[in-house]
């Protein structure tokens, strides 16, 4: 019972998607058909790579809203080194090396600056939108050789090798968060910062380490946008981080920072791509969907506020629970 | 508690009791670098481009900065307490496509334009105060949410049609249009405006609360002040500012879309950070964000002129706002120990 509500959020999630899938599919016969599901499932990668990335930063207490202008840098710079006939192996290190410095530097600031990360990432954003139009110049990337393109179409099975990636990268950061030194300090850090300091945590070195796994997540799912679209621009994905922080926000990362868990994340995404493709098969016109997207990031946060504000005016406490056990 | 007991430096001391030290002084200082930087950016541009210094190019800097300034000021407000409002474009166009809408649909209304832009402001600003104030919902995250909803409702009412330049009222094309003394209206208008905020942050106990509160919420709780009336209330003034300046992009832009100011958040801010306006809250003033418009306006200008390609304008824009949010940093540091040594000096005497 106690697992159970350990995992309640997740719960949660998982009956919310089974929800949309069942509305999405009374409004499609096609949305259950499995092709689709695995061909839309594709076009979420990018989001949950990104997701990911952001993860740990908004477990510590902060935020980065230059993802996607690094994911940008990312596309530019690996289309550019492909085209180049750069080794497939050094090209995705270089990536990976360059947008993870590109962290690196949002880290310091914030980290070792004492900087309000909003403020920093919200400069980067531009500096860095900026640097990918000046690699990418006017006409973008494009002629990208076919063996560099392997997280497009490339199955294993029935199922695209992006989506292996997206589980692998799930894996890899539960057991990030939940069993490495690095997580627990993510943690504490996130809980408050000045006892996680005086806890000796390397509190200004574990900040950059989250930037920069943020920056080279960011960087891989530019990798996966130059196989999915076979062309880098400098615009690539602006505007995608409303969704990727309304992903994160949903999988229960506290936005004040010290709670969450990789799974949550994951299920967010299907989550919020299950209602999209539901909604696009519906013909719902793309700035409504986003509508739905706004809508359901407040009401995650504030459903749960309303619910103990109104339990505290009216219903009587519940004995156990109602002193703060109930989150984890 | 244990180092600062210690007497402070006499030079310290003397600095203080002449008003060089300390918190003011560094935000004077803050507010003069400003300024300094706009007239190297002057100075500069007007090296590499003579054009760039005639009277004309200083009219077309002060119309494109007048927009961002009324903006700015309305961001100022809720920069202030501590908060954010990333929703601003969004109200604006969202206020500009349904009142001229409504407008061209019922003659009779048009005089009423402005009311009804209040109205739409008050409600959807209302919203965002009472998201943020009482379901204590970070205000990041609740208005990154009502930029999507909002953006969400007007490409819903607007159902992919345009409100076209002859459905606007006339009176507000006119205006665009006109000129005063050899300024823009506009300009003249984001005068009165700033002036205006100004006076009331610096006058009323709205503005003082607002003040007090985002530089120590909890001492403003202690001290009895209602801290969701003032975040709320900051929040329906940022509202009906953004709506206002709403329609006066729209008459400007003539052809409406639903698309109308989207991703204009980030200029506003960058002009509210580059201002000086402290993004910890209760520090900085409407002036300074003013000016950050302008050296914003400046920027775009005198690049344009220069013909350079668009991304040097981001990587400059996005460079400027981490240089001032590190000076920022550097002030906060300082108003924080000049009041710890007020405090120390006060309990020596």
């Amino acid at each position: 019972m106690t697992r159970l509500r350990r995992y309640a959020s997740e719960l949660l999630l998982v009956v919310l998607i089974v929800l949309a899938a069942i509305a999405s599919s009374a409004m499609s016969p096609y949305f259950l058909d499995p092709a689709n599901l695995l061909n839309a499932a594709q076009f979420f990668v990018i989001f949950a790579l990104m997701a990911f990335g952001l993860f740990p930063i908004v477990v510590q207490g902060e935020i980065d809203i230059s993802l996607a202008s690094t994911l940008a840098i990312g596309s530019v710079l690996f289309a550019t080194l492909a085209v180049s006939g750069v080794p497939l192996v050094a090209a995705v290190a270089l990536v990976l090396l360059g947008t993870a410095l590109l962290g690196v530097v949002n880290g310091v600031l914030v980290g070792y600056g004492g900087l309000p990360s909003l403020a920093v990432t919200l400069g980067t954003l531009g500096a860095y939108r900026g640097l990918a139009y000046l690699l990418a110049g006017d006409a973008g990337v494009v002629g990208i050789p076919e063996e560099y393109l392997l997280f497009g179409a490339t199955k294993v099975g029935p199922v695209p090798v992006s989506l292996l990636l997206v589980l692998a990268v799930a894996a890899m950061f539960t057991v990030l968060m939940g069993a490495t030194s690095f997580g627990r300090y993510s943690y504490a850090i996130g809980s408050s910062p000045s006892a996680a300091r005086m806890a000796a945590v390397p509190v200004n070195r574990v900040r950059v380490l989250a930037y920069a796994l943020g920056g080279a997540m960011a960087g891989l799912a530019g990798i996966v946008w130059v196989s999915q679209y076979q062309s880098a621009r400098g615009d690539n994905a602006d505007g995608a981080i409303l969704f990727v922080l309304t992903a994160v926000v949903l999988g229960g990362i506290s936005i004040k920072g010290g709670s969450g868990r990789a799974l949550g994340v994951l299920l967010a995404t299907i989550l919020l791509g299950t209602i999209q493709t539901g909604m696009k098969l519906a013909n719902v016109p793309g700035t409504s969907q986003t509508l739905v997207v706004g809508a359901l990031l407040i009401g995650a946060v504030g459903l749960p506020r309303v619910v103990s504000m109104l339990r505290q005016r009216f219903g009587a406490p519940l004995p156990s629970r109602a002193q703060g056990g109930g989150q984890a | 508690m244990s180092g600062t007991t210690a007497k402070a430096p006499l030079i310290h001391r003397l600095r203080e009791r002449a008003g060089f030290s300390g918190g003011a002084a560094a935000l004077r200082v803050r507010f003069i670098g400003v300024i300094v930087f706009q007239l190297l950016l002057v100075l500069v541009f007007t090296a590499l481009a003579p054009r760039f210094f005639t009277w004309d190019n200083a009219q077309s800097i002060l119309f494109t900065a007048a927009i961002l300034a009324i903006a700015a000021a309305g961001q100022t407000l809720v920069v202030l307490t501590g908060n954010l409002d990333l929703s601003v474009g969004s109200i604006m166009g969202l206020s500009a496509y349904v009142v001229f809408n409504i407008a061209s649909g019922s003659p009779d209304l048009q005089p009423f334009v402005i009311l009804i832009a209040v109205v739409v402001g008050v409600v959807l600003g209302a919203t965002n105060g009472f998201l943020v104030a009482v379901l204590k919902i970070p205000s990041i995250v609740a208005t990154l949410g009502t930029l999507s909803i909002y953006r969400g409702i007007v490409s819903f009412y607007a159902n992919a049609t345009e409100v076209t330049s002859g459905e606007l009222p006339r009176w507000m094309r006119t205006l665009a249009e006109t000129s005063w003394l050899g300024l823009s209206s506009y300009v003249w208008i984001a005068l009165v405006t700033i002036v205006v905020v100004g006076t009331m942050l610096r006058m009323l106990p709205w503005g003082r609360q607002i003040y007090a509160y985002g530089s120590n919420p909890k001492a403003a709780h202690f001290f009895g002040l209602n801290s969701t009336r003032i975040v709320i209330g900051a929040y329906v003034g940022a509202g009906v500012i953004a709506a206002l300046v709403g329609l006066l992009l729209g008459a400007r832009v003539g052809n409406i879309n639903s698309l109308l100011a989207s991703g204009i958040e980030m200029s506003v801010l960058a002009a509210v950070v580059i201002g000086g306006v402290s993004i910890w809250g209760g520090a900085g003033s409407v002036y300074g964000a003013a000016i950050g418009a302008i050296v914003l306006a400046t920027i775009n200008n005198g690049l344009v002129i220069l013909q350079v390609q668009e991304f040097y304008r981001l990587l400059l824009q996005g460079l400027a706002i981490v240089a001032a949010v590190a000076v920022d940093a550097v002030v906060q540091r300082r108003i924080q120990s000049a009041t710890k040594r007020r405090r120390t000096m006060g309990a020596d005497a």
